[in-house]
């Protein structure tokens, strides 16, 4: 841990996702304030298409919204549903790496293959079409989705763990002691290979704000949960190119990859510690 | 006196980590004459290896040469470009590896590993150059076939030869061996070193072999050097290391070896140090049965006691060492 | 010998069994998903033209009826299967009815097949060279300088770079065309302008993937040569006095390439998915943008069938990857 202090990546990946996280926590009191208690998706609440100003920093759009309001709740959105379908993906992928990991034998193949298929098979084109054709989609079952299509790579990360970490003697120690196959799996296991169920829950957090942006982009799934997919979609929609309303998309775009290379600069620095093979590595 | 045909002067070797610099080889200075076989012995983690590499020019980041001097044919070798050195790898200074069974590049036949190394310092054809690789191979004892073999169809000890014989194919002067027969069965093991010592009869070489074991010092070597924490402790021809061993840890070392006389063999109490923090005064002091007050702060310097015989040790001080 | 047929058979039969669960898995997914395809398109037409109910419902079971809709679920799949198998077709199109799906597909996979080849093999040859570089010179300021832009860079979506790639280029400095494949005043064929055209076409869509994986395997080649300095035999190869572009060629790059041929192969799918959004954004005739003309009309079909013809694309280039193994790592060759 105190290793993790002195990796200027993993330091900056966590202070610019704890800057994303915290705007986005803020963003019902920041939005309330400025719209004086209006939606941030309020249909013509301004003008259309005003300039950035004092007062609309960053302008208002063809429907006449507060940029700038838009996408802090799209963030907000954004945020979530990849912490909640990360989450989920994660603790299936613990779940399954741990019991292929444990049981070993035909369970593990299976499972292999299973994650192996997910991985190598273009998954995004099966994803449109559930989404697709789901006839009331919320936050929820978007997650739930999501998070079936994300799991196989943070099962990655984690299952090579669990396969060396089983080899230990602790573990026959435990089972000489009779605890039972969950207790070992909870009490001796599960806190050895934490760092490595945070990095696959950034992986599985990246993964899913990737998968539903494409989705939104595209006009798929909820389109009463204006995330940053949905904010792209609309401006492309109302021809924000053409015009040359170029901030509309750059800036949620610029927050989706600030997400995206945060959490990975925090992966890439965790790696570093945790493989000392890769300390060696970068060796800076 | 005589002129060393190599000689190391005050080599540092050290790690760079996130705790600071690990001082794995801290100060080693040693002459090693033509025609000699020197070995270096030292527990596990003392810096053989590091210094062997140091010597080499081997040492990858975040290891670095931190000062030091290697003196060939009147040269520095560190102060040869990387074309110059070069030059002289392999062709006069050839290197075994530590694990040398896993040395060669899994996915090269022998054949093409060998020539590699033969066309990069000789203006041969690659059916002469085939032909050197053959004749080597045969001086290892192993039969011709094996040219055409990955390494993955080898045995560990047949690797171990394919080493040796690539080693010494094109003749070289000196050959640094690090554990060149360890992580065998003892009888591969021995005949490996039979092999070495035969190649250096009939070639002429100079020798210097790190190894754990003393057993095979005893065998082999002409001088040793022992090495404990990063630092060289004693040095001197071997029978009289093995008959009077001046320093307490060389006595320790002697003590671990099992022998007829002792039926247990006794290890060194205490754990060795960590090159991030190597203890001050007498690096030894912390395990030392003979620790003097003044071991815990001054550090003792190499000292020639006896025409031969150098050891870094308080309690032989002005030369009253009996 | 025997042991590399052992080694190609498990392949193919790893290949088909990954082909027919993922097949299978799609089929059951799609299907039990609540809201069958029919109706929700109709529902469609009904709010884009204010089709009257009862209409409808005799045109939903109508429509069920030619689709093969109302059949029970295992009845269907095992149409669909042998459909499929035996006569390699995806059923009508809805939007073309009653033009097959598998025709539409077929005239737009060679260019998707085009772009995508071009760009993954122009990215990973290019990425594997930039990162020898950088991991041989790992010390370098310039090194860790590329290392830190691939960093941030590789983590870029696909998808959001063609959006940015075609505000700035083809939008805002209209140094670009804003889409299709060539110009539409040429006629396709073997002619200078016309290849020139194709170029200048394709250039931002495969930039969009190139600029992104560039780094992607770059980095990860970093790491691998930067291991394999490591390694012991390396320490030998230097110990040898070979000369620099031996050693990398021979001791370097033959050691990555199959951990690279591994990546490539099992990345494939994260690029389609991306793929299919610079087709849409650009363009491009190939079957992402078919897809996404198919999602707007619920051209259930046509979207079955592109997702089939991917998965056994991909399924297929990693069985070829695959293949190529043996030739790659002599371990693999002789068991
Ligand atoms: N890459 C590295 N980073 C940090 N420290 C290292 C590194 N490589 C080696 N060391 C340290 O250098 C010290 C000396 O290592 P070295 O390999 O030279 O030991 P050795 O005497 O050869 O041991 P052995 O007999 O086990 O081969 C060890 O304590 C090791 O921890
Ligand atoms: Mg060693």
């Amino acid at each position: 841990m105190k290793a993790l202090k002195n990796s200027p990546k993993f330091l900056t990946g966590l202070i610019i996702i704890t800057c994303l996280i915290v705007l986005a926590l803020m963003e019902p009191y920041i939005n309330d304030y400025r719209l004086k208690g209006h939606s941030p998706t309020e249909i013509g609440l301004y003008d259309i298409f005003l300039e950035p100003s004092w007062e609309h920093p960053l302008g208002t759009d063809s429907y006449g919204r507060d940029v700038l309001a838009l996408l802090l709740n799209g963030l907000k959105y954004s945020l979530f549903i990849g912490f909640t379908a990360g989450g989920l993906a994660t603790i299936i992928a613990v779940f399954l790496a741990s019991l292929a990991g444990y049981k070993g034998g035909k369970i593990e193949a299976f499972i292999t293959v299973l994650s192996n298929s997910i991985l190598i098979i273009p998954s995004w084109p099966i994803l449109a079409i559930i989404v697709l054709f789901v006839k009331k989609i919320d936050l929820f079952t978007l997650s739930v989705i999501l998070a079936f299509f994300s799991w196989a790579g943070p099962s990655r990360q984690i299952k090579p763990q669990i396969s060396s970490l089983k080899a230990r003697p602790y573990v026959d120690l435990a089972r000489v002691n009779n605890f039972s196959d969950l207790e070992i799996m909870f009490k001796e296991i599960l806190p050895n290979f934490l760092p490595y169920i945070l990095v696959g829950f950034s992986v599985a957090v990246t993964g899913s704000i990737m998968a539903e942006t494409a989705l939104r982009i595209v006009g798929l799934g909820p389109g009463d949960i204006p995330s940053l997919g949905q904010v792209i979609n609309w401006a492309i929609y109302s021809g924000a190119m053409a015009i040359g309303q170029y901030l509309v998309i750059l800036i949620p775009i610029t927050f989706l990859i600030l997400i995206f290379v945060s959490l990975n600069l925090i992966n890439v620095g965790m790696d570093e510690i945790l493989n000392p093979k890769l300390k060696q590595i970068t060796g800076m | 006196m005589k002129e060393p045909l190599i000689e190391i002067r005050d080599l540092r070797v050290y790690f760079r980590t996130i705790y600071g610099d690990a001082r794995s080889t801290d100060g080693v200075s040693l002459k090693i004459f033509e025609n000699e076989v020197f070995g270096i012995a030292g527990e596990s983690g003392c810096g053989k290896s590091t210094l062997v590499e140091g010597v080499l020019r081997l040492m990858k980041p975040p290891g670095y040469i931190k000062s030091g001097e290697v003196i060939y044919k009147g040269k520095n070798l560190f102060e040869l470009t990387e074309e110059e050195f070069n030059k002289i790898r392999w062709k006069e200074i050839a290197y075994i590896p530590q694990g040398s069974m896993n040395s060669l590049n899994p996915v090269l036949k022998v054949e093409e590993q060998m020539i590699d190394a033969i066309l990069s310092h000789t203006d041969t054809s690659k059916e002469e150059a085939k032909q050197i690789a053959l004749e080597a191979l045969d001086s290892v004892g192993l039969p011709e076939d094996v040219i055409n073999m990955y390494p993955h169809e080898l045995s560990g000890g047949m690797r171990q030869r394919v080493c040796i014989a690539m080693s010494t194919c094109l003749k070289p002067k000196i050959i640094f061996g690090d554990e060149p027969v360890t992580a065998l069965d003892v009888v591969m093991q021995k005949l490996n070193l039979q092999t070495i010592m035969h190649l250096k009869e009939k070639i002429g070489l100079t020798v210097v072999m790190v190894a754990h074991d003393m057993a095979w010092h005893a065998e082999v070597c002409d001088r040793m050097a022992i090495m404990y924490a990063g630092k060289v402790v004693e040095t001197g021809p071997v029978e009289e290391i093995f008959l009077n061993p001046l320093h307490p840890y060389t006595e320790g070392l002697l003590n671990a070896v099992p022998s007829l006389k002792r039926k247990f063999a006794k290890s060194i109490p205490g754990i060795a140090p960590s090159p991030l923090n190597w203890p001050p005064g007498c690096r030894f002091h912390p395990r030392c049965y003979r620790k003097m007050n003044i071991c815990e702060n001054e550090e003792p310097e190499l000292k020639l006691i006896d025409s031969e015989r150098y050891v870094a040790c308080h309690l032989y001080n002005g030369g009253n060492w009996k | 010998m025997k042991q590399l047929v052992k080694y190609f058979l498990k392949r193919v039969l790893l290949y088909f069994l990954i082909f027919v669960i993922s097949l299978s898995a799609f089929f059951f997914f799609i299907n039990l998903v609540p809201g069958d395809p029919v109706t929700r398109y109709v529902q469609q037409l009904e709010q884009r033209y204010g089709i009257s109910t009862p209409l409808t419902e005799e045109i939903v079971r109508k429509y069920k009826e030619a689709f093969g809709l109302d059949k029970d679920l295992f009845t269907r799949y095992i149409l669909y299967i042998r459909r499929l198998v035996f006569e390699f077709d995806f059923g009508p199109s809805f939007v073309a009815f009653p033009k097959p799906a598998y025709s539409l597909i077929v005239d737009a996979l060679p260019w998707s097949i085009g772009l995508l080849g071009t760009a993954v093999l122009t990215s990973w040859i290019l990425g594997i060279f930039i990162g020898t570089v950088i991991g041989w010179k790992r010390e370098s300021k310039v090194s860790n300088f590329v290392l830190i832009c691939g960093l941030v860079a590789s983590q870029i979506p696909s998808y959001l770079l063609a959006l940015i790639l075609v505000m700035v280029f083809s939008f805002g400095l209209g140094l670009f065309p804003m889409g299709g494949a060539y110009s539409a005043a040429l006629k396709p064929g073997f002619s200078f302008s016309f290849i020139s055209s194709l170029i200048y076409h394709a250039f931002l869509p495969s930039m969009s993937l190139i600029l992104i994986y560039v780094f992607g395997v770059m980095i990860s080649q970093r790491a691998l040569v930067i291991n394999l300095l490591g390694e012991d035999f390396l320490k030998l190869a230097e110990a040898k006095g070979l000369d620099k572009k031996r050693l990398i060629k021979r001791y370097i790059l033959r050691n990555t390439l199959l951990p690279q041929a591994t990546g490539l192969a099992m990345s494939l799918g994260f690029i389609v998915n991306g793929f299919f959004l610079i087709e849409w954004i650009f363009n491009y005739p190939g079957i992402g943008r078919l897809f996404m003309m198919a999602i707007r009309e619920m051209d259930y079909n046509v979207l079955m069938g592109i997702t089939v013809t991917t998965m056994f694309c991909v399924l297929t280039a990693n069985l070829i990857i695959e293949f190529l193994y043996p030739l790659i790592d002599p371990r693999i060759r002789r068991g």
